[in-house]
């Protein structure tokens, strides 16, 4: 008994995991070049609902999908042109980008709540047939997730080994460094804002594509607010934020679970337990880091020449 | 050809300053008024609900007042914090741990009976205060971005509480999760208009002492020298830590007292959703007011306006909950655009060719 339990909740945590994890890996890559994007929330809202209209409109998976992540892209290109352009405070201009986006979301989707789409299923169980069978529940999942995880190494790679990676930390370490360094600051943020919120929009759309497969107001329900504390958790690393995620992912897979097996265990505090490991991870960070924390020195920071340090 | 030059300014006119505030609400309300008409509104509908409806009539005008205590409380919050470049998106968080620590003094039979309203505005008080001091202390200590922990010490406060609504504080009457109800003496009187309840007065005298504290107090001397360079000001004597703590400590106790305002003054006992959707209007009360205490009562009451409006626009013309939302954003989205202008100048350098 309780062996098929563990063995249904560890094949439902990967689809749990996937939009945290596209999620926290599109505000990593923001955060290294020194932005901080609190509208996640609401780019994950505008990508989601749009995905599930074009699907009602009789779009296929992909047009679904593309049409999201275009629609997530205007709403982050609203937040790059405050946050880079502007200069308006960053986590101001991220609360804008969420309340309109959940408001825009809430506007274009009303009348459409509920209404099912088939939205994207898992592979085919045959191709698992071969595996033992609590890996072969984990391992078969949709494409989307298998490319969410795909996205965290790739992404890893190229902040932590390339040039392009390289220039991307030192704008957020260092901006006027960078400048003087003949990179150009406002072009690397806008393009690390932009890569961002497209990551965040494919996160949006892999929640109802491939998790509700329908729209509901507030259907990402806080999603967003925890990507940005798991940026934290992942120590703006996106190879740690796969684990951070899954972290997360495991324990909203277990809710469900636990509701439907009639335990009587405290639900809430379970629910609470990831937020609680997330402050403490901050707090023991803070505690034996000896200055040297992850956290990139430029974040937050606008960054004009005419106002160097 | 030329090129566009941004530079800072060094001061900002005033007269500019008010400028730009007022041409970014106007362009933001502007650009709302035309969302609204693309939405089937017409100009006399607009004008009926957004100015008869939540003034003159005695209905709509209850629904203000009543909503502004709250809004005023946790934009405070918000404006006491941005004093020392504190951001508090923790009002939630703050606001249910001011609800849940005063809960407790009913729930648990503390103090005396008939003082037990001021001792449940002291316990909101110290439970938001601590809920925000918190967050402070692991900035100020271990340098943790107070816009992640504020952030998450809202989920741990809402979980906080949901896990006692469904357990040991269950109402044990009907099993509904919600507490049992306050007696009379351990809730906020009603005024005789409407909903308005004596937390009104607990509003006004923050508000009150907020700007005693900003405006005439050494306290908001010294934290005006605080936001504007922490190095220099802790280089001429400035306990620039304590104060850090204090105005955050302050806010998250205000915010507490709006948990307070809601569970004693509206729902008279503790219930599921008392502190949703506060996160988004108290940072634009306290940006429109340009964190000044006596500026949030005005925006916090036009922030509470719109939401009557909203309601009646659902109720009414069947627009979507979202309404709202959209249009503080909007706005707030415009004012932010004014504050650009104020902030910056914008040459246009026309590019010389030398000839060899």
């Amino acid at each position: 008994m309780i062996a098929t339990l563990l063995a249904a909740w560890a094949a439902t945590i990967p689809a749990f995991a996937a939009p945290f994890l596209l999620a926290t890996v599109g505000l990593i890559i923001n955060e290294r070049a020194g932005v901080m994007n609190l509208g996640a929330e609401g780019i994950m809202a505008i990508a989601a609902v749009v995905s599930v209209l074009i699907s009602l409109d009789g779009g296929g998976v992909g047009v679904a999908l593309l049409g999201g992540v275009a629609a997530g892209l205007v709403l982050t290109a609203v937040f790059a042109v405050l946050a880079v352009l502007l200069r308006v405070d960053q986590v101001l201009a991220g609360l804008v980008t969420f309340a309109l986006g959940i408001g825009i979301s809430g506007y274009v989707g009303d009348g459409y709540d509920n209404q099912t789409i088939p939205g994207l299923s898992a592979l085919p169980t045959s191709l698992f047939g071969w595996m033992p069978k609590t890996l072969a529940g984990v391992l078969d999942q949709d494409v989307l997730t298998y490319v969410a995880f795909g996205i965290a190494v790739l992404v890893w790679y190229i902040i932590e080994h390339t040039d392009l990676g390289l220039r991307l930390r030192a704008v957020g370490e260092d901006a006027p460094a960078a400048d003087a360094a003949g990179v150009n600051v406002a072009l690397y943020r806008l393009g690390a804002v932009l890569a961002g919120g497209v990551l965040c929009a494919v996160a949006g759309a892999h929640l109802s594509l491939v998790g509700s497969h329908l729209w509901v107001d507030g259907m990402v329900a806080g999603r967003g607010w925890i990507a940005v504390a798991m940026v934290t958790l992942a120590r703006w690393n996106a190879l740690r934020a796969i684990a951070a995620a899954l972290l997360f992912g495991a324990i909203q897979a277990l809710v469900p679970q636990l509701l439907s097996s009639g335990l009587n265990v405290p639900v809430y505090f379970i629910e609470m337990s990831p937020y609680l490991a997330t402050l403490a991870y901050l707090l023991l960070a803070g505690m034996f880091a000896n200055g040297a924390d992850a956290q990139p020195v430029d974040l937050g920071r606008p960054y004009l020449r005419e106002e160097r340090r | 050809m030329g090129k566009l030059i941004v530079s800072p300014r060094l001061a900002a006119p005033p007269r500019l300053a008010a400028f730009t505030m007022l041409g970014g609400l106007g362009a933001g309300m502007l650009i709302s008024a035309i969302f609204l008409l693309t939405q089937g509104l017409g100009l006399s509908d607009l004008a009926s609900q957004f100015l008869g409806y939540t003034f003159t009539d005695p209905a709509g005008l209850d629904q203000t007042l009543t909503r502004a205590i709250p809004l005023t409380l946790v934009g405070l919050s918000v404006a006491v914090c941005l004093r020392v470049k504190f951001w508090n998106i923790g009002v939630e968080g703050q606001l249910w741990a001011g609800a849940l620590a005063a809960t407790t003094v009913p729930l648990y039979h503390i103090g005396p009976e008939p003082v037990h309203l001021w001792i449940m505005a002291l316990a909101a008080m110290l439970g938001g205060g601590a809920w925000c001091g918190v967050c402070a202390l692991a900035r100020l200590k271990l340098r943790a971005n107070e816009v992640v922990t504020t952030l998450l010490m809202n989920y741990v406060a809402y979980m906080l509480a949901q896990q006692l609504l469904y357990g040991a504080w269950r109402n044990p009457e009907d099993s509904f999760p919600v507490s049992r109800a306050f007696s009379p003496d351990e809730t906020l009187a009603l005024l005789g208009f409407g909903h308005v309840h004596a937390g009104i007065f607990f509003a006004l005298a923050a508000a009150l002492f907020c700007w005693w504290l900003c405006s005439l107090s050494r306290v908001g001397y010294m934290a005006r020298a605080v936001a504007a360079n922490p190095l220099a000001a802790r280089a001429v004597g400035v306990p620039a830590a304590a104060v850090v703590l204090l105005m955050a400590t302050l806010g998250g106790a205000l915010s507490g007292l709006a948990g307070f305002t809601i569970v004693c003054g509206e729902e008279h006992k503790l219930t599921q959703f008392i502190g949703n959707d506060y996160i988004f209007p108290s940072i634009v009360i306290a940006y429109l007011a340009r964190t000044s205490p006596l500026g949030v009562v005005v925006a916090a009451v036009a922030v509470a306006a719109l939401y009557t409006a909203g309601d009646s626009l659902k109720a009414f013309y069947q627009l979507p909950g979202a309404t709202v939302l959209t249009i503080q954003a909007i706005l707030l989205l415009c004012v932010c655009c004014g504050e650009f202008l104020l902030r910056y100048r914008m040459d246009w350098v026309k590019t010389v060719k030398v000839r060899a």
